[in-house]
């Protein structure tokens, strides 16, 4: 038997099957290709044989599936190649409905397809069968996340005490994301990963993105790119902390766990008591107050006062009911900020792994999980929760920013057009040199892109302002539509 | 500059017609045309420079030309599909333009049933959008599959519209045979976008104002936009 899938070692397209162990071999080079799937004989001498999807269950699921497959083939299942993929698609489909979704990845890894063909089949099965929304429910990423750390082989040795509190780490952060649109309209498995290497290192978990990628079929470009962004986003939070400026993306992790812990706790006020709590709460007081209480604990933090410099130290009295409130140890307080602050003095020990020796996350005070981010949330749940952060999606903020670029370029252009059509007066007597010296000369620097002359698109906006093309029009950046329309429209009436 | 108003540029929004202030530009217009004689390709790859023709790979003549600036599709039966053109009359003007370079070839061509078969659009919405959050409440219409698209398709009934509307505010809209069709499905669509834009409010919306207008449908098969497929189909 012999598969269209190619040699992982010499590309060679001749592997065939041993008959007897059932493993796929090349022909040319000899070399066993890695588990497909393809079982022989599976369950006894005259068992089944062919490529199994592994959907962690046995029982009605399994029944459910062969009776799916057997309505939609009329009887004829087996016939032809499309097969596989027609199961992979219902193996998909059941799981999914009964909310324990498998990543299209896996399963499209499993069968031996492309993604894509999977995700045809799987929208002709969805359409063919009619199903309704009830049966066929959004994929949830919370799930993806709880099935990966379940099953990946990176954390098989970590014990279920950690793993459940990395687990209920993960859904909040996850949640976050969500409402930060850090997950809309992105893969969810380079997601997932980014998450679990995030909260292995915030539980002193050795991973690497690598295997973590690996394991569950996400892109590793995509997932470093991931996780910088998980990063970038916890920094925003913690900018409102007393020292947030001096947290940067290389320092995050190790004050994920006051970041992680502020997000709790603003998650668990109600958005309306938030509101007035607020006003009257602010953070860099109390934490000011609470490192104040450092000279009792025997820490030195002289250096430091303008972590907790208070113009008015009569505030303090009034507050007391919002330390309560927050529950923040001191003593955990002062650990983490001693920690940070000795690396902000100190920036190479940032880089050296003696570090650990300090447990940071010893002090497991920071986390207490009661939050209801902690638990999967409807997304209407989501979005009302306040975490420190509004977020706009990056896709979303690029395009602002393009939009702005353009119409500076638009006014730019304007005024060098103006000075064109309407030079200075001859008696001053330097009016003839400034639009050809401002248009002539960038234009030998072209190939260098952050000139700061004019360059192609400079002269595109300044065709179309010509041809009284509106500046809402040019600003959206269509500019081969625009100069199809409207400068190149010869011969159109 | 800008004050200036000629015969060219473009005209101010019609507010009765785009009520949300916003006009979807037109991408590319698909139209296809009968030659009504058959065609010896080989012939044309040969003497017309501006075509390409590799029978291994597509049973088609690619002829481009530069104003408008457009593609081709010459098949051996006489048909052609006409591709790129940034409005109708573009397009039938480019139709034209390749049935005269036929003619100049030696072969007695026609211009028979010339028809625009799809116009694609294009806007933005100028705020972020909650996929999740339409794709929960119009599941009836949209596609919102993250491990496949990026964007959520939403398959309007009336008119018969595909729009594929992503995170960022940005919208596409395709399947529309009149550009009347494309503006009206744009404006159908940014109320209820409006509503699921950063803050949103949820939502008996959709029973309200939308849902009646546009009957009930069901998810089907995922964004192939396969105008493309059909045209061969057509032409073959």
């Amino acid at each position: 038997m012999s598969r269209s899938n190619s040699c992982f070692k010499c590309k060679s397209k001749s592997l065939v099957r041993d008959d007897i162990t059932g493993h796929l071999v090349c022909e040319s080079c000899g070399v066993l290709q890695e588990f497909d799937g393809f079982e022989a004989n599976y369950s006894g001498f005259n068992g089944p044989q062919g490529t199994f999807v592994r959907i962690g269950t046995s029982g009605p699921k399994c029944d459910n599936v062969k009776t799916m497959v057997a309505d939609i083939t009329e009887g004829e299942f087996g016939q032809g190649f499309w097969f596989t993929v027609l199961v992979g698609a219902c193996a998909y489909i059941i799981m999914r409905r009964d909310n324990q979704p498998l990543p299209i990845a896996e399963v499209s890894s499993v069968i031996g397809c492309e993604v894509h063909v999977l995700g045809r089949m799987v929208f002709r099965v969805v359409e063919f069968l009619d199903l309704k929304q009830s049966h066929f429910p959004e994929i949830d990423i919370v799930s993806l996340f709880e099935r990966a750390l379940r099953n990946s082989p990176s954390f098989d040795g970590v014990g279920e005490d950690k793993k459940e509190r990395m687990r209920k780490q993960g859904i909040f952060l996850i949640q976050c994301e969500v409402k930060w649109f850090l997950t809309t309209g992105r893969r969810p498995q380079p997601l997932v990963a980014a998450m679990l290497v995030f909260v292995a290192e915030l539980n002193q978990v050795d991973v690497r993105v690598e295997n973590v990628a690996k394991e569950l079929h996400a892109v590793l470009h995509t997932t470093k790119l991931r996780y910088k962004e998980l990063l970038d986003a916890l920094v925003k939070v913690a900018q409102a902390l007393p020292w947030g400026k001096d947290v940067t993306r290389k320092n995050i992790v190790k004050n994920a766990p006051f970041v992680i812990q502020y997000m709790e706790k603003k998650a668990m006020s109600e958005p309306s008591e938030n509101r007035k709590d607020l006003e009257r709460f602010d953070l860099e007081d109390v934490v000011s107050e609470l490192l104040r209480k450092d000279i009792g604990y025997g820490m030195d933090v002289e250096d430091d006062s303008r972590y907790f410099e208070v113009e008015d130290e009569s505030m303090f009295t009034s507050q007391i009911d919002d330390v309560e409130k927050l529950k923040l140890s001191p003593e955990c307080l002062s650990m983490i900020y001693t920690k940070f602050s000795n690396e902000v003095v100190h920036p190479k020990s940032l880089h050296t792994r003696k570090n650990k020796d300090f447990d940071l996350y010893g002090c497991t005070e920071w986390w207490n999980g009661k939050s209801e981010l902690s638990k999967k949330l409807l997304l209407k749940r989501i979005l009302e929760k306040d975490v420190g952060l509004e977020a706009m999606p990056l896709s979303f903020v690029n395009g602002c920013r393009a939009y702005e670029r353009r119409r500076e370029k638009i006014e730019a252009a304007k005024q060098r057009i103006d000075r064109i059509m309407r030079p200075p007066n001859g008696e001053s007597g330097d009016g003839g040199n400034i639009p050809i010296s401002e248009d002539l000369q960038p234009t030998k620097k072209r190939k260098g892109r952050q000139t700061e002359g004019v360059d192609w698109e400079d002269l595109i906006i300044e065709m179309l302002i010509l041809h009284q093309v509106k500046d809402e029009e040019i600003e959206k950046g269509y500019y081969n539509t625009l100069l199809d329309l409207h400068v190149f429209n010869s011969g159109m009436f | 500059m800008g004050e200036q108003v000629g015969v060219e540029g473009s005209q101010p929004v019609d507010l009765s017609k785009h009520p949300s202030g916003i006009v979807p530009t037109l991408q590319n217009i698909v139209s296809t045309v009968n030659l009504d004689c058959k065609l010896d390709l080989k012939t044309i790859a040969l003497q017309a420079r501006n075509a390409e023709y590799n029978p291994k790979r597509f049973a088609a003549v690619i002829m481009r030309i530069r104003e408008p600036k457009t593609t081709a599709l010459i098949f051996a039966s006489g048909k052609m599909v006409c591709t790129g053109a940034k409005s109708e009359q573009q397009s039938k003007l480019a139709a034209r333009k390749y049935a005269r370079i036929i003619q100049k070839l030696g072969f007695p061509a026609k211009f028979k049933d010339f028809k625009i078969q799809n116009i694609v659009g294009s806007c933005d919405v100028k705020f972020p959008i909650r996929l999740e959050g339409l794709a929960y409440s119009h599941g009836a219409f949209s596609s919102y599959e993250p491990e496949l698209f990026p964007g959520l398709i939403y398959r309007m009934k009336q008119p018969k519209i595909v729009l594929l509307i992503f995170v960022s505010g940005k919208i596409v809209l395709t399947g529309a045979k009149v550009r009347d069709d494309t503006y009206m499905a744009f404006e159908n669509i940014y109320p209820v976008l409006t509503e699921f834009r950063k803050v949103q409010q949820w939502p008996a919306i959709f029973l309200a104002s939308f849902g009646c207008l546009l009957g009930f449908g069901w998810l089907t098969s995922v964004a192939k936009l396969d105008w493309f497929l059909l045209i061969g189909h057509w032409a073959a």
